[in-house]
């Protein structure tokens, strides 16, 4: 007991301020989780209530039980769409990591490079200012036409969704790496690729991975409107022709299915983002 | 030395322009005019478009639509969603009733809202409204809700200590400081929702740019594509240099950064 009292009076009270207030906090904070709880809870109770007394007919809305009860089912039932669920977010998956990982394969070196080297800046600089405020979006007409409907078409304009922020984040971050650092390296006799090796990449890696965070969603979202527009498979094909039959339980699986696969993929980029960088940083 | 280097920041532009188009016109010379037309033919069929009508509606009528589609949407979002950002910042009660609902909606993209919002508003207006003001929506709460969760806590106990109620330490304190995080909020959703109504508009309609360079894709006409593609290119970077120019008038103190 008192060891207990002295340990605590050699801690500088302003640290241990700010841990009981920290404490304090995620105590009230875990203590009003209920009311998350009921609100949740409320609103699904809605949404079956407003369903079930036909305020909305069901080819507008169908309640959650049957939300639920189409989501298990999708698992063993390739009809009316012709694939299970699992199928369609594997077309979409695979689709959606292959153009985002050429863009990044090509998109962070550019930047790094761009960012690095004043001469390719002024020379790629232009023109990728000339087409950046273009939406990828705005591609898939033109992509359909040189590409065809088939999975080349798409996969380029996610490259092309996924290409603009890697390309940006990555310029921006090696940019602002700390000059001191460089012309510590330039006084031990590092040559400008070392330099560019050992201390830009290094501290500009933050950024890439804010970067690439910004590209996967933008990547998962142009992948939904391609495939909208023209495929045969694919989550955002069985979101359409959940339009097609009026069918709104198929939307909703689809669309939950699509947040939650987006949720999903940047968690886990997040997760490799944490492991990497607490390994090397430098700043 | 530095008189050379600002002139090679003019020159290196054009001449990087230049060999784009150039090499452009090269390839278009080799390859048939129904693949990819020559840069002259995209120019051409943009002096073309701006006098002919397609569907009914002149070019200028298009850009129109999809405008006050947009800022129709980006209103209503800006409206709606600014203030249950702000209150989610402030009132941890708030925050907790609407988290959990919104956190199961923000991943979902606005363009997967698309086939739902037909079968629930039909294919006119309705629903492209609706899809640009999702898009714009969730990004407004985010930024208004993050900027709010950021706001220096010694800014609001010095209101506190000079005896400000709480409405006051909300109202003339916290909205004021967060004011760079909405704008930045602002100007993200406004190029998302002029991304949505791109994709509504190439879903199902008949007016806007979106429906211009689908229905360059059914005629087969890759010029007319292109041109549409320049033109949206062109008014998004408009819109976002208007906002630029707002933002500077209604947060002076912020015109070193901008």
């Amino acid at each position: 007991m008192q060891e207990v009292s002295d340990r605590n009076k050699n801690v500088p009270s302003q640290a241990l301020n700010l841990e009981i207030e920290k404490a304090n906090y995620f105590v009230s904070a875990a203590r009003e989780n209920w009311i998350s709880v009921v609100s949740f809870i409320m609103f699904i109770l809605a949404w079956e209530l407003i369903c079930r007394f036909e305020i909305i007919g069901p080819y507008q809305l169908v309640p959650p039980s049957q939300v639920v009860s189409l989501f298990i089912d999708k698992f063993s039932n390739p009809n009316p769409d012709g694939a299970l669920l699992y199928q369609h977010a594997i077309a979409s998956l695979s689709l959606a990591l292959v153009g985002f990982v050429v863009a990044v394969i090509i998109g962070v070196p550019l930047g790094l490079f761009m960012g690095w080297y004043p001469g390719v800046n002024m020379a790629v600089r232009p023109l990728f200012d000339a087409i950046r405020p273009i939406p990828p979006i705005a591609w898939i007409p033109i992509a359909i036409l040189w590409l065809g409907i088939g999975t080349t078409a798409k996969a380029f304009i996610i490259f092309l969704a996924a290409f603009v922020p890697c390309v940006i984040n990555a310029y921006t971050g090696i940019r602002l790496t700390n000059p001191v650092l460089i012309r510590v390296a330039k006084i031990y006799g590092a040559s400008n690729w070392e330099t560019f090796l050992k201390i830009g990449i290094p501290s500009a890696i933050p950024m890439i991975f804010t970067g690439m965070k910004l590209s996967l969603n933008a990547a998962w979202t142009t992948l939904v409107a391609a495939e909208l527009l023209a495929a045969s498979m694919g989550l955002g094909y069985m979101i359409q022709l959940g339009r097609r039959l009026a069918r709104p339980d198929i939307i909703i699986v689809g669309m939950l299915t699509i947040g939650f696969l987006g949720a999903l993929m940047s968690w886990i980029l997040t997760k490799i983002e944490a492991r990497f960088a607490s390994s090397r940083r430098l700043t | 030395m530095t008189l050379s280097k600002r002139g090679m920041a003019i020159i290196a532009p054009v001449v990087s322009i230049a060999i784009f188009i150039l090499l452009w016109g090269l390839v278009s010379l080799n390859v048939s005019a129904d693949f990819l037309p020559s840069p002259l033919a995209v120019l051409k069929e943009g002096i073309r478009l701006f006098h002919a009508k397609i569907s009914g509606t002149s070019l200028i009528g298009h850009i129109g639509w999809s405008l006050s589609r947009v800022l129709i949407a980006f209103g209503l979002a800006i409206v709606l969603g600014l203030p249950i950002g702000l209150y989610m910042g402030w009132s941890r009660v708030f925050e907790k009733i609407v988290s959990p609902i919104f956190e199961v909606l923000r991943p979902i993209p606005p363009i997967a809202w698309i086939p739902i919002a037909i079968l629930w508003l039909g294919v006119a207006e309705g629903s492209k409204i609706f899809i640009c003001f999702v898009g714009a929506f969730v990004i407004m709460i985010l930024n208004a809700y993050t900027g709010m969760r950021y706001v220096d806590p010694l800014l609001i106990d010095a209101a506190k200590s000079f005896g400000a109620t709480r409405t006051q330490q909300f109202i003339n304190v916290a909205i004021p400081a967060c004011m760079p995080s909405i704008f930045a909020g602002v100007q993200n959703a406004l190029s998302m929702s002029w991304m949505c109504v791109l994709a509504a508009e190439m879903v199902g309609a008949r007016q806007g740019v979106g429906f211009i360079i689908i229905q360059g894709m059914d005629l087969n006409k890759p010029s007319m594509i292109l041109v549409g593609m320049v033109i949206i290119g062109i008014v998004g970077s408009l819109l976002a240099a208007a906002l630029r120019w707002i933002e500077r008038l209604l947060c002076p103190w912020r015109r070193e950064l901008v």
